[in-house]
């Protein structure tokens, strides 16, 4: 995998670490409902799911 | 179920991981050993009991924070690509088996480093295997409804453990090489975690609903509880802090837990299968924390007043409606949890205690006097008899500690000590300036911190006790890591800046930091100055590799760098290269330490260090610029030698050529003087044969006077100080002007002329004098080399592409391949024509060229049918700045 899309993961991980963390976590931190499960819950799985689907994404077209 | 039943099935379960590993192990098959996936789920030993029991326990009663040990991991994850794939380089070539020797080669390959981090790492890890084995005894006992008994020898989950320890030791130890990858266990614990995971996922579906009637339900039933929204809820900022923090300490525990190096460095096979795992571990993860939140929450509705264990719902919910298959399954998905965890966990610490703790301090002296077998079997026994002790002292611990602590707890401390290991373990791989010194105080210095606000307060039982260092928005354990980690870190950061550094420290430093640049040059990057004698070194590997090995391997080395079998003193690249064969088997610092006993090595200094590094480092650069450079020259010589090449053919084209132009003048000059002296001799000639010869002194001049016009008009097209009269014309105009003069000799010499015309307009530019003069040359040509009689030529003109493209065919005699480039340069005569007079005066498809060239477009000749077609073509794109460019 060349430099340039190693760094394409690299800056997944930093906004998944954001994302995940000091402020932005705060805006959804209620257990509302939401899909079933509290808000908070709905929140970082989303996060999660996503940061697969990029990794996932990312490994597949740059793999060479 | 009872007892008797369940420990069978734990056989049983048993009976099939060995029966995996066997069969991994013997074929060794592609499958098996080159599979990404396999990597992927054998990392997932990161979840073990805790997740399975203790995630639901704290989700039930604590509420979001287990997720933090899995956010943490996630996050990193995906720049594993980078961090992860420069430490598997950094461990292949220098053969690292744990974490002990990686950072302990990294400061100097220091021997009470990497025994410091084995005892560290033992703290940490023996309790965490306690947890594993207490998670074990208790859901055997609440499956198999039996008492706990505090006599170990009637308490059948003793009986479990002796089977795993079995386990553990057998396919633990079954290479010497510690570095070398174990196909039968990981393929064993890939297998349990598709087993854990899968069991888990169908006990999370059957308490959704099964037992409640999907998420909405459970939803509705939960949210009545007082604190769900305080549990479902991060806490404020006050919250978030100590979420960002244990997010911090799982992160670096993914790196440090002793298993999950061995898992993912250790046991890599190929670097590709990081990418795998990129997105397959943390897809695991996420797929065994979906359901943590409903069998938390619907254990709390089900178990809403009584008093019971929260860790133990997975069994007790099943266990609740009766459902003895759900139970067991959840029982052996658990089981499997634990067993991965510490069949891995107590293989990788097995190997650092016998290559960073008993070797080097041990039995070094021992095993240094005695023969190959001697040593590969004690070697053996040594981690055998580790791997046991590791496991009997973990029971004890738990049998006799760790009864009443949770799981989350315990497991938490081991992470917080473990995480000591960050500064020394980061700063290995990216900062060059961390000394040895910096690395053990900040090390003890965290560990005592440690000790101090975390196992002191937990062994004394009292309550943590308000001290200066307590911040009051922290958790104990975020509390205990913030504080250990800081301090650690800035001794680490402190002791390294003020210290005076050490070359042999330097050296690994340039090595580990800038390991892509010595990838390739692994041996050289090694420096080391002194003297040794090849034989000692030899003698010393016969010992651990036993000669056929030995030989083969220092016959591989001589190769690679070009030595003689006969070399007797021994360089840098060998001891480097002696000390990483043996480092598989007794560690790098019982290595270096063996290596040192037989040679002498001399004192340099650190600026000595650097200087050899830097030099080493311009050779690999001067390396490869002069490859490059050589590579431009043979380019270059092989352009010169065309070029060359070309001349000489060109020189002897002009001699040619004024071979030709002479015999060309001569000819008509002949004539003239022959005629001019019939002329002057017979004065008495018939008027009829005297206008002849005058006629014929005419002509010969004329043909004169258009030979040497074209010999000019070729020299001035050549100097491109010809000027084109370029212009809008009718194509059809054009043809005509050429076709007319002609027709006479056409029917004259019965050759079919067709003219075939397909445009789709009639005006074109280019310079109409200039392109008859082409045409013409063209048409002379074919008619001349047209078979005598019936023969054809065609003229077909057409416009594609904006061009304006003539083609003019003639049937008669090809035109040999080789030579079909050459009939456009001045005075070429096919070689076959020699024997003839040449007809024209041998310049006409050169100028031809010249004038299409000028109008920049191209000439071409192609053997077609049974003839020559000629095809040129002149392009109308040019804009109209260079369409004044040419009638400037």
């Amino acid at each position: 995998m060349k430099k340039r899309h190693e760094q394409k993961l690299v800056l997944v991980s930093i906004i998944i670490f954001i994302l995940l963390n000091v402020p932005i976590i705060l805006l959804f931190d209620k257990a509302d409902k939401v899909i079933g499960i509290p808000m908070i819950y709905a929140y970082i799985f989303m996060v999660w799911i996503a940061s697969i689907a990029i990794t996932f994404f990312v490994v597949k077209r740059y793999n060479e | 179920m009872n007892s008797v039943g369940l420990f069978i099935l734990v056989l049983l379960y048993l009976v099939l991981l060995f029966f995996i590993a066997s069969v991994a192990e013997k074929s060794r098959k592609p499958f098996w050993v080159n599979n990404p996936y396999i990597y992927s789920l054998s990392i997932a030993v990161y979840c073990s009991a805790w997740t399975y029991y203790g995630s639901i326990g704290v989700a039930a009663t604590r509420g979001l924070e287990y997720l933090t040990i899995y956010i943490g991991p996630i996050i990193i994850i995906p720049a594993w690509i980078l961090i992860n794939a420069k430490i598997i380089r950094i461990s292949r070539v220098n053969k690292i088996s744990s974490i002990a020797d990686f950072i302990s080669l990294r400061y100097g390959n220091s021997r009470s480093l990497g025994a410091l981090i084995t005892l560290i790492c033992a703290a940490a890890i023996v309790p965490y295997i306690g947890l594993q084995i207490k998670a074990i005894s208790d859901t055997f006992h609440l499956v198999s409804h039996t008492a706990n008994s505090n006599n170990i020898f009637t308490d059948s989950a003793t009986y479990v453990v002796a089977l795993i320890t079995v386990f553990s030791s057998y396919y633990g130890t079954k290479y010497v090489d510690a570095s070398e990858r174990r196909v039968g266990v990981i393929a064993a614990v890939a297998a349990e975690s598709i087993l854990k995971l899968v069991f888990f996922l169908v006990l999370g579906i059957y308490v959704t609903y099964g037992v409640f009637n999907g998420w909405d339900d459970l939803y509705a039933q939960a949210s009545t509880f007082s604190d769900f929204a305080h549990k479902n809820s991060i806490g404020g900022l006050t919250g978030a802090l100590n979420w960002c923090l244990m997010s911090l300490l799982s992160m670096s525990a993914i790196f440090l837990l002793p298993r999950q190096f061995h898992t993912t460095i250790v046991e890599n096979r190929r670097e590709k299968h990081l990418r795998t795992a990129l997105w397959l571990v943390p897809l695991y993860l996420l797929l065994i924390n979906i359901f943590v939140f409903p069998v938390a929450w619907g254990g709390n509705i089900l178990f809403k007043g009584a008093s019971v264990n929260a860790e133990m719902y997975s069994i007790l919910i099943p266990q609740k409606f009766g459902q003895d298959v759900i139970t067991v399954i959840v029982f052996l998905g658990g089981l499997s949890a634990s067993v991965s965890m510490i069949i891995i966990s107590s293989i990788a610490l097995s190997i650092m205690m016998s290559n960073n703790l008993i070797i080097p301090y041990g039995i070094l002296n021992r095993i240094s006097e005695s023969n190959v077998k001697d040593n590969t079997k004690l070697i053996v026994t040594v981690r055998k008899i580790g791997i046991a002790l590791l496991i009997v002292c973990a029971y004890l611990f738990y049998k006799f500690y760790i009864n009443e602590n949770s799981l989350f707890s315990v497991g938490l401390m081991s992470f917080v000590i473990i995480a000591q290991l960050a500064p020394s373990f980061f700063a290995a791989i990216f900062w060059k300036r961390g000394s040895y010194w910096g690395a053990v105080s900040g090390l003890i210095a965290g560990v005592f911190m440690c000790y101090k606000m975390l196992i002191l307060p937990e062994m004394s039982g009292a309550n943590v006790s308000h001290s200066f260092f307590t911040i009051d928005y922290f958790d104990p354990m975020t509390n205990a890591f913030f504080w250990s980690l800081f301090v650690n870190t800035v001794i680490f950061a402190v002791v390294s800046i003020f210290g005076k550094g050490n070359y042999t420290e330097r050296n690994y430093a340039e090595m580990y930091v800038d390991i892509d640049k010595y990838l390739k040059y692994q041996d050289s990057a090694f420096v080391w100055k002194g003297t040794a004698e090849t034989e000692d070194i030899r003698r010393i590997l016969i010992r651990f590799l036993g000669e056929e090995k030995t030989k083969q391997a220092l016959h591989i080395f001589n190769q690679k760098y070009n030595i003689t079998d006969e070399e007797d003193t021994a360089d840098a690249r060998l001891i480097k290269f002696s000390e990483n064969l043996l480092a598989g088997r007794i560690g790098t610092a019982s290595a270096k330490i063996l290596i040192e006993s037989v040679t002498k090595e001399d004192k340099i200094s650190l600026p000595e260090v650097l200087g050899i590094l830097e030099e080493s480092k311009q050779n690999i650069l001067l390396n490869k610029q002069l490859t490059e450079q050589s590579q431009k020259l043979k380019q270059l010589s092989a352009q010169l030698q065309h070029a060359n090449a070309s001349l000489l053919e060109k020189d002897k084209q002009k001699d040619e050529f004024l071979d030709a132009v002479a015999h060309e003048l001569r000819t008509p000059i002949t004539a003239i003087r022959a005629a001019g002296e019939l002329l002057q001799d017979d004065e008495d000639m018939p008027e009829g044969i005297r206008s002849q010869f005058l006629y014929n002194i005419i002509s010969e001049s004329d043909r004169l006077n258009e030979l040497i016009n074209d010999i000019l008009y070729l020299d001035k097209l050549e100097h491109t100080e010809q000027v084109l009269e370029i212009a809008q014309y009718n194509i059809k105009n054009t043809i005509k002007k050429v076709i007319q003069p002609i027709e006479h000799l056409v029917e004259k010499e019965e050759i079919k002329l067709d003219v075939r015309l397909n445009l789709t307009r009639e005006f074109f530019y280019y310079d109409e004098k200039r392109m008859i003069q082409v045409i013409n040359n063209l048409l002379a040509n074919a008619i001349k080399f047209t078979k005598d009689r019936h023969g054809e030529i065609l003229l077909s003109v057409c416009n594609p592409q904006e061009n304006l493209e003539l083609k003019i065919y003639n049937s008669g005699k090809q035109i040999p391949d080789d030579e079909l480039e050459m009939i456009f340069e001045k005075f070429y005569q096919s070689r076959n024509q020699n024997l003839k007079k040449p007809l024209g005066s041998g310049l006409g498809l050169s100028i031809s060229k010249k004038i299409i060239e000028a109008h920049h477009g191209y000439i071409y000749a192609k053997n077609i049918l049974d003839g020559v077609q000629f095809t040129l073509s002149v392009p109308q794109n040019y804009d109209k700045y260079e369409k004044n460019n040419y009638s400037r």
